[in-house]
């Protein structure tokens, strides 16, 4: 049976999942790579140890799964998380540790150009907002502060261009990755000049632009040989792993949106123009040409409950993290919507959209003697969920959303998507069994397109089936907006002393 | 309590030899330069019983409380912070262990029932948990406590019961310290401790069995969380992460491939070689001609 292999380098472990022509997966399998944090602020990640990650997953997956079964593999499509910065040597060899998507250290960089009106007009070029993790300002920061580094550094690479380029000698970047980084011209499709001058840098020391169509050379011959790969398999760029999410959730115009709900969350919405917020809360990046996936990310989805359950949660057998968090939805579900006043500020990382502040802290609002043990782990759903749905109000100031498609391993989970409709008073759909195979289901569509199965990504994206539907329920609408209304106005109420609590944080 | 003290020249210790002193003191009022900070070549537990006591271990300050356990490695400095013992009840144990050295290496004598493997893999816990104080430790005055009642009632058998309680007390240290340090909530940031050990002494030897004491797992139990997390066995995902050293230093030109064979924790550079060339399709030598671009 022919087969697509796709290949995502997430931000903390490489997937590899084999569908055959008709999108049925084969078979799958991860390997995991850490994150290092050599300060607070730094995320860092060794590209070496991505890389050989990548090539052991990968070969013993087509060992085990595939050749054994006499699949033939058309082709391998690449998807990766977005924002990494790699500098590389004259030699072509890293110059340390590559800066991971989440690292926060150019938040003074970030925060300086953000309201200048050269970061304004930076934002209109490029779709992506002003902020520390966009590499525009990474790049900036290491001009700054390590300029030993930033001299001898010969390319910026995007984690998924080294890995690439290992593979194949090519040094490429595909437009998803490219207009995340702060610095692409989304009209031109070229590097702007603005953002390399701000940066200091020239457009060679970038890697070079394709379309996530984009098939570079051939596997190196050894690759080849040790991976039992034909030399006419195909190898597809792709795109970065927000945008596979949105295209394998066959969200496609008609006032659809996608939540993404893993550690972070997303809401996106696809569409042909560039959302221009006037206050730069919306990020716009490019799936193909003419195509562009906006909306806006938290850094506190996933991540904040599994924090609630590994504090408060009742661990029965050691590291076992999903029977308690079973457990803490369950107790959730034994009060009532509004948790009986309790209210829940979910900002434990500082905040992205919409409120893009990295100051803002955790808050839980409205304690009496009567709050339990269970409200305080229903207001932290319904408080994840807030934040999620003031993203999509901000989205909906610009387009107009009817119904949303969930994704990610808590989207899996009914409680959470069944909250999420009545939050939203939409109707929410999930992929059967979809846990977090969205990524790679549009890394298949794209592949799929790429070898003439779908004429483009709008019809390969129309084939998705979402049966899965949770209708909002008018009445608990009415309850969360009332508490809503209270989050929103908390949100913006506690500026100031989210400065001053974080203020004092730093010194300790 | 009684109080109560051996030292090693007391009869009842010449079928012990490598405990050099045992007691159990009660301190009634406070004398100067009692507790003077020494370092010897013996491994030390002490107990507290009751009382407060403020000791330096290693040029650190503890404050110990009742059921609270010291550990101090050989060659660690040991006393009071005024070089006094304060007021309470403390108990202690001095072993001379045949070997204890910095890698790790740890020979308890012919007396011990562990296991080679399993000293090694206390020897390795004792060495790297920075930790010396072990806090709410009932089990440890336990074993104190029928130490001093085998010492002293010399019933038949007491020679086996003591050395057994003194292993006792060295599984029990070694398994505290890795749950002091690991919540058992949180197998990522667990496993991401364990990383960085690996990584600071990768040309070591390691065993499942090392890798499972340090998270305080039982290996079964530790194989299939670590595979269900990395996607790895835990001998594969070092292998993993040896050769992904590997490559690095051979982006060195300067660096012999031999010496990165054996830095990275290969046991031969035969072995080195295989390994890579089966993964990557490369063997070392010609991964590094082949993945330096020289004119650029």
């Amino acid at each position: 049976m022919e087969c697509i292999i796709t290949i995502e380098i997430g931000t903390g472990a490489i997937r590899v999942v084999a569908f055959d022509l008709k999108g049925i997966i084969l078979g799958s399998a991860k390997g995991s790579y850490p994150t290092f944090h050599a300060k607070p602020d730094f995320s860092e990640q060794d590209p070496e140890q991505i890389f050989i990650t990548m090539l052991y997953i990968l070969k013993n997956f087509l060992n085990e799964k595939i050749h054994p079964k006499k699949h033939k593999v058309i082709c391998l499509c690449f998807s990766s998380a977005m924002h990494s910065v790699l500098p590389i040597g004259k030699n072509g060899v890293p110059l340390g540790n590559a800066i991971a998507w989440s690292d926060n250290r150019a938040k003074k960089e970030a925060h300086d150009l953000k309201n200048s009106s050269l970061g304004k007009s930076l934002y209109k070029i490029t779709g992506t907002p002003i902020h520390a993790m966009s590499p525009l300002n990474k790049i900036k920061w290491l001009k700054n502060n390590d300029k030993d580094r930033f001299t001898a550094t010969q390319k910026f690479l995007a984690i998924k261009t080294y890995i690439i380029q290992q593979l194949t000698g090519e040094y490429i970047v595909d437009y998803s990755i490219a207009s995340a980084t702060g610095m692409l011209n989304t009209r031109t499709l070229k590097w702007e000049a603005d953002a390399l001058k701000y940066t200091g840098i020239t457009k060679e020391k970038l890697a070079d632009v394709v379309s996530v169509f984009y098939s570079p050379k051939k596997l190196k011959r050894e690759y080849q040989a040790s991976l039992g790969l034909h030399d006419k398999v195909k190898l597809i760029v792709g795109s970065s792993d927000g945008c596979m999410a949105t295209l394998g959730a066959g969200v496609w115009g008609d006032g659809k949106a996608t939540v993404t709900l893993e550690e972070s969350g997303a809401v996106r919405v696809v569409g042909t123009e560039i959302l221009q917020d006037e206050k730069q809360r919306i990020f716009n990046y490019l799936l193909t040409e003419g195509l562009y996936v906006s909306g806006g990310p938290t850094n506190n989805a996933g991540a904040v409950f599994e924090w609630y359950a590994k504090q408060f949660g009742d661990f029965k057998k050691a590291f076992d993290l999903e029977d308690c968090v079973n457990n803490l939805i369950n107790d959730a579900g034994k009060v009532h919507a509004g948790s009986a006043g309790l209210i829940f500020l979910p900002y434990l990382q500082g905040e992205r959209a919409p409120i893009w502040n990295a100051d803002a802290r955790g808050v839980y609002f409205g304690l009496n003697i009567n709050h339990e043990q269970q409200h305080f782990v229903r207001a932290t759903i319904e408080g994840i969920l807030y934040a999620i749905y003031s993203i999509g109000k901000t989205l909906e100031e610009h387009q107009t959303i009817k119904s949303l498609s969930a994704n990610g391993t808590f989207a899996s989970y009914p409680f959470w998507t069944q909250m999420m409709a009545d939050i939203f008073n939409k109707p929410v759909h999930i992929k059967q069994g979809s846990g977090s195979d969205s990524v790679a289901f549009g890394s298949f569509l794209l592949s799929a397109t790429k070898i003439g199965l779908y004429k483009n990504l709008d019809e390969a994206a129309e084939t998705v089936k979402l049966p899965d539907s949770f209708t909002p329920n008018k009445q608990l609408h009415n309850v969360y907006m009332k508490h809503y209304a209270i989050f929103e106005r908390l949100g913006v109420k506690l500026f100031d002393e989210f400065e001053a609590i974080a203020d004092l944080q730093h010194e300790n | 309590m009684n109080q109560y003290f051996l030292k090693k020249e007391c009869k009842e210790l010449h079928v012990f030899p490598h405990v050099i002193e045992f007691a159990l003191k009660k301190i009634n009022n406070i004398q100067f330069d009692s507790f003077k900070k020494t370092t010897s070549e013996f491994l030390r537990f002490y107990y507290v019983i009751d009382g407060r006591f403020d000791w330096i271990i290693d040029s650190e300050h503890h404050i110990l409380y009742p059921d609270d356990l010291a550990i101090i490695l050989p060659g660690q400095s040991f006393g009071g912070e005024k070089d006094l013992l304060d007021i309470g009840t403390v108990s202690w144990v001095h072993l001379e262990l045949q070997q204890l050295d910095r890698t790790g290496k740890i020979c308890m004598g012919r007396w011990s029932r562990l296991t080679d493997s399993e000293c090694r893999t206390i020897g390795r816990i004792l060495l790297l948990n920075i930790c010396p104080v072990l806090s709410k430790l009932k089990e440890a005055g336990t074993i104190f406590q029928n130490m001093k009642n085998e010492f002293i009632n010399q019933e038949n058998g007491h020679t086996g019961r003591i050395n057994q309680l003194i292993d006792e007390l060295l599984i029990l240290s070694a398994r505290q310290l890795t749950r002091q340090h690991n919540s058992q909530r949180d197998f990522p940031q667990t496993f991401m401790k364990l990383e960085q050990t690996l990584r600071e002494n990768l040309s070591h030897q390691w065993t499942v069995e090392e890798m499972a004491a340090l998270v305080g797992l039982g290996t079964t139990a530790f194989s299939e969380k670590a595979k269900s997390y990395t996607g790895f066995t835990p001998l594969n995902y070092l292998i993993n992460i040896r050769i992904a050293e590997a490559i690095k230093l051979l982006k060195h030109p300067e660096v012999h491939v031999t010496d990165i064979a054996l830095d990275v924790g290969f046991y031969s550079s035969q072995h080195f070689a295989t390994t890579f060339k089966k993964l990557t399709g490369y063997t070392p030598s010609e991964f590094r001609k082949k993945n330096i671009i020289v004119n650029e």
